[in-house]
């Protein structure tokens, strides 16, 4: 097995474990946290992919890399590292807007539970907008 | 002809920042972006425009505004507008038409997208807006709403992401194209995420607590866009992959079965409405090659069934018979349900026959069997008696519920009446003529008969089951508390306890995971 390998299944690992504790928990705030390992178990995945084949950042200074190719031969790939930069804004922003809302929820019942929360409302036949 | 495109697809976020400033502008911004899109649907439609565009290089971006796109365009700019005519004289927060903007730009975007990355982006950004549109009125109840939709939708994407890195893994690319060599582990956690978005089978079980509880005109941008920017890219992604075609049309035909069976034993008109999204979104992943037209034709009728809803202000079906409606609510009610059952010569029927007329064996006997069953589902909508103008109420308690609706609603229901009208010019229009031209005599003869031996199957099924229901309520105590008199003539009222609970968070995500489980097993085994 090769080390690319081990750690492909390490992150494979660290994503069952984000949605394991996504379906077990009862608390809201918990269920946030557990994506969030998830979410970074994801990013770790793009990383790795960038750096199977070497680690070395390419990067031009004017028209000729500022390693050279010749001494080191096995960049790392930029596609999916650029790719991932996307991703984590948008994860950071998710997160952030599921915690703001998950506060919002705790003024009113501070335990958080989920099936609490399921409960349907007791409303008249009118009710809603 | 490429800074059309991108110029298009611009055009409502900076619109989105520009009524940020400028609040007075965004109604009008937001009429101004939906004209473009249906400007470009048309384009898209007639190919004046390139079908392939691709920007920053072979691994950038690549666009597609071709035909495949074209109907849901359409859907997205008609179903914006009228959201917001509907809306127009109600005090609203600034922010409502600016979340508007950016929904309706990040659906246009996942519509053309054809590259995977642009396609995650489009939909998380799909995710946020529609996450925000529901939680802006602040009630807590809104705010649990959005955050559980947000919390499944924000899950599968994470599914998606890592099917999108493993692709890459193995074809050095993101490109669309791609996926037709791809793995059965790709291919399942790629399908499993948009099938969340799609809103098919029991993926979509998030739809009707959403849908009868949130504002209702979320629900119609619910039913009528947001479900598009979650079947185009499948339906882009089977036409690649071959594999993924039997079991898409196998899980589109299940969810139309379940989704028609749930909403025959459904009490409550939206949660009968939004069952009825989860029939007919199956419908539309069955067959790619009409799915958007059954698209088009589902969106129209479903937003302006929600945004009639809006003005009708008791949602129970149990005495909906008693309850005379206006004209002005009757007719486009009437003409919204009656496309969507598949009557000619509405959008729907045309559809539905191009549906069952391509699908091979047995396949299509199920679906002519699930439209009689759709028939059965909207006769239950179908009885209300139509009012006289300025009829005097027959009874203190009809009275109430005009005066009601009278407060409630006053004015023309414009949006739905804007819906309704599409659903039926749009039969006369490039999207339908080709295919009415292509039915001869004989061809038109068969279908008109095999709708009415559908209809008629459809009502029987209905009378049935409304009979059925009757002796329940005559023979026993109505289970469920009603202060109603008239309960259980009209609706089959089944004890909430039999029904089996599957709309709680955990039930949500349990069910999409073993449904990305049962896509692996099925993928995976294919050679």
């Amino acid at each position: 097995m090769t080390a690319f390998r081990a750690l492909e299944l390490l992150v494979l690992l660290a994503v069952l474990a984000g949605l394991v504790a996504l379906l077990r928990h009862r608390n809201l705030f918990l269920k946030v946290l557990a994506m969030d390992v998830t979410s970074t178990a994801v990013i770790s995945l793009f990383v790795l992919i960038a750096a199977r084949d070497g680690l070395i950042t390419p990067i031009l200074q004017g028209h000729s890399p500022v390693v050279d190719p010749g001494v080191a031969a096995a960049y790392a790939d930029p596609i999916p590292q650029a790719v991932i930069l996307t991703a984590i804004v948008i994860g950071f922003s998710v997160q952030a807007l599921l915690l703001l809302a998950t506060t919002l929820l705790a003024h009113r019942d501070p335990t958080l539970d989920v099936a609490e929360l399921d409960l349907p409302e007791p409303s008249g036949p009118g009710a809603g907008p | 002809m490429n800074p059309i495109t991108i110029a298009w697809l611009l055009l409502p976020l900076l619109a989105a920042f520009l009524a940020a400033l400028l609040p007075l502008l965004a109604r009008p911004a937001v009429l101004l972006t939906c004209l473009g899109t249906a400007a470009m649907a048309l384009a898209a439609q007639q190919s004046w425009l390139p079908d392939s565009l691709q920007l920053l290089g072979p691994l950038g971006i690549t666009l597609q505004p071709d035909a495949l796109a074209a109907p849901f365009l359409l859907l997205n700019a008609l179903v914006c507008a009228a959201v917001l005519l509907d809306g127009w004289g109600r005090p609203r927060s600034k922010a409502w038409p600016l979340l508007l903007l950016v929904l309706h730009g990040s659906v246009n975007s996942a519509i053309v997208a054809a590259d995977l990355i642009s396609i995650y982006v489009a939909l998380e950004v799909v995710g946020i807006a529609t996450f925000l549109l529901l939680v802006l009125g602040g009630r807590r109840r809104q705010v649990w709403l959005g955050l559980r939709l947000m919390l499944v939708s924000n899950t599968v994407m994470l599914l998606f992401l890592i099917g999108c890195g493993l692709l890459y893994l193995e074809q050095r690319s993101f490109a669309l194209f791609g996926v037709g060599q791809a793995s059965g582990l790709v291919l399942a956690l790629l399908a499993v995420a948009l099938l969340t978005k799609a809103e098919v089978f029991v993926a979509g079980l998030w739809l009707p607590r959403t849908n009868a509880e949130g504002p209702l005109d979320v629900s119609a941008l619910l039913s009528g866009t947001v479900v598009s920017a979650g079947v185009v890219p499948l339906l882009r992604i089977s036409a690649e992959a071959a594999s993924l075609l039997p079991v898409l049309r196998w899980l589109g035909i299940a969810s139309a079965a379940a989704g028609v069976l749930l909403a025959l034993l459904e009490p409550d008109l939206r949660r009968l409405l939004a069952w009825s999204t989860l029939a007919q979104m199956g419908l539309v992943v069955i067959l790619p090659a009409v799915g958007g037209l059954s698209a088009l034709g589902h969106g129209l009728a479903k937003a302006a069934l929600f945004l009639l809803l809006r003005r009708i202000p008791d949602p129970a079906l149990a005495g909906w018979r008693q309850r005379p409606l206006a004209p002005r609510l009757w007719w486009p009610l009437m003409l919204a349900s009656l496309s969507i059952a598949g009557l000619p010569p509405l959008l729907g029927f045309l559809a539905k026959d191009q549906l069952s007329s391509q699908l091979p064996g047995a396949a299509g006997w199920l679906v002519t069997a699930i439209s009689a069953g759709t028939v059965a589902v909207y006769a239950r909508i179908w009885g209300p008696p139509l009012s006289a103008l300025r009829a005097p109420p027959a009874s203190p308690q009809s009275a109430a519920a005009a005066g009601a609706s009278a407060t409630d609603g006053a004015g023309a229901p414009a949006g739905a009446t804007l819906l309704v009208a599409a659903l039926v010019l749009l039969s006369a229009s490039p999207w339908a003529l080709p295919l009415w031209a292509a039915m001869d005599r004989q061809a038109l003869t068969g279908a008109m008969l095999k709708t009415a031996s559908v209809f008629a199957a459809g009502l029987m099924l209905h009378h049935l089951l409304s009979a059925s229901a009757d002796a329940a309520a005559a023979a026993g105590p109505v289970s469920g508390p009603t202060s109603d008199p008239a309960a259980g003539t009209g609706a089959a009222l089944p004890a909430a306890g039999w029904r089996p609970q599957l709309e709680g968070l955990d039930e949500l995500l349990g069910a999409i995971v073993l449904l990305a489980a049962a896509l692996l097993g099925l993928l995976g085994w294919q050679p």
